[in-house]
């Protein structure tokens, strides 16, 4: 399945609060790190629907991760234990369905872990690029059955 | 009309070769819950005692979703495609009240535009019906003018003699055509052989009389009638999904990634809550009695005033499938006995 | 023990209920239907037997019945779906009055060989006697019998490799015809809009394409997860034949083994998502 010259795309949805600002502190920091992941950012874990992990998979990402402020850290107080329940349930899902659930990534990156972000970055991309392109949803988007 | 014998053996190697000329068989699954593909020839089976598949065969011409365009698009310029309609297709073993009802979507789809995707699908079909020797008590084909041996609609049709032997006519030109071209495994035959067969069906009986049902339809548009079938419809799409006359949909566009995508056609129903909600938030049917009975009106009363035809073959499929039994055929006898 | 046509006379009788939801004949013999009855005169037509199949709870959150003080007539998992509508404060106890069934188990289906077998749902059920009723009635035992089939095919579908898994679940999904017969009939499904209504932005795609179909099966399952009463009424409507009593039924495995939560239970414990316990586990987060 890996081909050498595969660079996977992934989807990374993050907290506003620990998050995101975490990556910043990277960048700041001039911490260089792996391109292949498009940053989203949303005021918290909380707000992450699971349906935007599908829709990330629908739009041809082969990977996605989910961030956001650690246990007790959350800016609105419990953002993150509410979602992190729905995560538990959530990947129980992907994994009856067939979805490979180790294409989805979950981490807790606060404001000052500009390191761990990096450190998570990296092993995300290495991960799913040598799980190869996701091809079993990507051939999914254009097909359809006319009739029967 | 011209009347020929053949037996299941040669059907199924009439089907062996229409597989290997690339035309695509379909007939209903196993479980007879709707029409799939024939992948192998040796499977086909003709199941004349069988209830109406689940879901019709409507999808031949009229498909779930149906691709209108795909696009392409960058910086400054889009391009579009046409998509083209389907290759040859066969459906074997109709019945009476799914055959007919491409005749009646028919005049919808070609009354001042002209559908081009149900045409060309319609064009490139060739339908093998079947006499059928089902009824329950949802089926009242025999009350809107069909009957279980009504050959409207069928290319060629198919009347059971024995397991193996099939008496079959060739009702359309293009179904004359088409027994000429395999006529190696067509045997002439001769009415008398299928006569007794026709004979011995019975059908259901006549539960209604549709010009009664049409005249109160005409002065009761103001009714307090679907009152109790409001009560408990759920507005799912599932009678207009399933049913072989049901026409509506709807258009969207769907994008595979920032710079392509398609636009499809999509099954709608007039019985969801969506249907006739306005951008305003007004509702004209703005509940569940009002929608059903936009659906009896239609179909017998709207499609009749514009196209002189019931929208409706009497098939009982919205009926057996509901899931809160709402029988139309037993509604419209309760309205045919109102005047 | 008083019968169903006479509880009914009672609850109008006794001004019990403004309106009453119940079962009574349809048109062929094998099916019931259901019916909303709102006076004494009419509840001569009521029946309760094991062609009972509808879960009549799906009629409580509607729009025309709020505010309405409704009787219900409620097999135990039906009651089950009351008790989480209350637990998810959809409706107040007060304005049901249940006539909870003491059952002895439903037919699978209506007419075939199904109709011989009792359904999946009953062969562990928990409820067979009401566990939240304002008065019982007794249904006749009709000695049904089966096998729980759908059990085997999880944890065949467990024991699959993730790519059959999903061979499985993209036939399967191919074919929905996306009528949403499964959210209408579903007690659960109030939502006054569905995320698959709603086009801006479109999360669901509304074609009943591939990608389509996944993305309604996979939310519809997710949002009933930790939710579902397990009344399998999504998978007896579905027109198109899709188990989809696999993806309730895994998820209800799911809620017990990892929160040890059992919905529909009890309607004052907060419900499994609505709440979060800060021992959660979390060895999958990095
Ligand atoms: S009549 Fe039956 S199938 Fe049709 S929308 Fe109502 S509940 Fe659904
Ligand atoms: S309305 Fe019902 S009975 Fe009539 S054609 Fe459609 S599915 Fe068949
Ligand atoms: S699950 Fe229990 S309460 Fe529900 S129908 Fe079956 S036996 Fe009766
Ligand atoms: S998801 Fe299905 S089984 Fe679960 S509560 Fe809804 S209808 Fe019942
Ligand atoms: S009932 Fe079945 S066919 Fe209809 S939307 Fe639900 S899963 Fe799809």
């Amino acid at each position: 399945m890996s081909d050498s010259s595969f660079e996977p795309k992934i989807v990374a949805f993050v907290c506003n609060w620990c998050t995101y600002t975490g990556a910043d502190l990277a960048g700041t920091s001039r911490m260089k790190y792996q391109s292949n992941v498009r940053m989203i950012r949303l005021p918290c874990t909380g707000r992450i629907d699971p349906m935007f992990i599908i829709k990330a998979f629908e739009s041809g990402a082969d990977g996605v991760l989910v961030s956001g402020c650690h246990p007790g850290d959350c800016h609105y107080t419990a953002g993150n234990y509410h979602a992190r329940r729905r995560w538990i349930l959530f990947r129980q899902l992907l994994k009856f369905v067939g979805i490979d659930e180790s294409r989805v990534f979950f981490s807790w990156v606060s404001a000052s872990e500009g390191k761990k972000w990096v450190d998570v970055i990296n092993e995300v991309t290495d991960t799913v690029r040598s799980k190869g392109p996701f091809t079993n949803y990507q051939k999914l988007n254009k097909e359809f059955t006319i009739n029967g | 009309m011209e009347e020929y014998i053949i037996s299941l053996e040669d059907l199924k190697k009439l089907a062996d070769n229409l597989i290997k000329e690339g035309t695509d068989l379909f007939l209903p699954s196993p479980d007879n819950s709707r029409f799939v593909r024939l992948k192998k020839a040796d499977e086909l089976k003709l199941a004349p005692e069988a209830r109406p598949s689940d879901i019709s065969a409507k999808q031949a011409a009229f498909p779930k979703c149906d691709p209108v365009l795909f696009y392409k698009r960058d910086k400054s310029t889009v391009e579009l495609k046409d998509a083209e309609p389907s290759a040859n297709q066969v459906l074997f073993g109709l019945k009476p009240c799914d055959a007919a009802a491409f005749g009646i979507m028919n005049k919808v789809f070609n009354w001042d535009y002209k559908d081009n995707f149900f045409n060309k699908r319609l064009e490139n079909t060739l339908v093998i019906g079947l006499a059928c020797t089902y009824s329950d008590d949802y089926c009242f084909c025999t009350s809107v003018g069909l009957s279980p041996v009504s050959e409207t609609g069928s290319d060629i049709f198919l009347v059971r003699l024995s397991d193996a032997q099939f008496a079959a006519r060739a009702v359309t030109d293009k179904g004359i055509q088409f027994v000429k071209k395999y006529s190696q495994l067509f045997a002439k035959g001769d009415s008398s052989k299928s006569k007794p067969a026709l004979e011995s069906i019975k059908g259901p009986a006549r539960k209604f009389d549709s010009k009664k049902v049409k005249d109160w339809l005409d002065k009761n548009f103001e009714t307090d009638f679907f009152n109790p079938v409001g009560d408990t419809c759920l507005g799912c799409g599932q009678c207009a999904f399933v049913c072989p006359t049901c026409h509506c949909f709807d258009i969207v566009d769907e994008d595979y990634s920032y710079s392509e995508g398609r636009r499809m056609k999509n099954w709608d129903a007039c019985q969801f809550s969506l249907f006739t909600l306005h951008a305003s938030g007004h509702n004209p049917r703005d509940n569940q009695a009002k929608r059903y009975r936009q659906r009896v009106n239609h179909k017998f009363k709207y499609y009749i005033d514009r196209f002189k035809e019931i929208l409706c073959t009497g098939c009982g499929r919205c009926s057996r499938g509901c899931p809160v039994t709402i029988d139309i055929g037993s509604i419209v006898t309760k309205i045919g006995n109102l005047t | 023990m008083a019968d169903i046509i006479s509880i009914a006379r009672g609850v109008f009788e006794n001004k019990k209920a403004d309106i009453l939801i119940g079962y009574t004949k349809a048109t062929s013999e094998g099916r019931t239907r259901p019916v909303i009855v709102r006076s004494a005169d009419e509840v001569q037509n009521l029946v309760l037997n094991s062609s009972c199949l509808n879960n009549l709870a799906t009629y409580l959150t509607r729009k025309e019945n709020k505010g309405k003080k409704v009787a219900i007539v409620a097999k135990g998992c039906d009651i089950k779906s009351i008790v989480q509508l209350i637990a998810e404060s959809q409706i107040k106890r007060e304005n049901v009055y249940i006539i909870g069934v003491k059952c002895n188990g439903v037919k699978r289906s209506f007419e075939g060989e199904d109709s011989k077998k009792i359904a999946e749902k009953c062969l562990n059920c928990n409820v067979r006697t009401p566990h939240l009723a304002d008065e019982t009635v007794d249904m006749s035992d009709e000695g049904l019998t089966g096998k729980d089939e759908k059990a085997e095919l999880i944890e065949k579908l467990d024991s699959m490799s993730a790519e059959e898994r999903f061979a499985f679940w993209e036939e399967q999904f191919e074919k929905c015809i996306k009528c949403y017969a499964c959210r209408q009939a579903c007690p659960l499904c109030y939502c006054e809009r569905c995320i698959a209504d709603k086009s801006m932005p479109r999360w669901v795609e509304s074609s009943p394409t591939k990608r389509g179909n996944f993305a309604w099966n996979i939310v519809r399952a997710f949002h009933l997860s930790g939710r579902c009463i397990g009344c399998n009424e999504c998978e007896r409507v579905c027109p198109a034949g899709i188990p989809l009593s696999l993806l309730n039924r895994k998820m209800v495995m799911v809620a017990k083994s990892e929160f040890g939560y059992e919905s529909g239970m009890s309607a004052d414990a907060p419900t499994l998502i609505g709440t979060y316990d800060l021992k959660d586990k979390e060895e999958f987060i990095k």
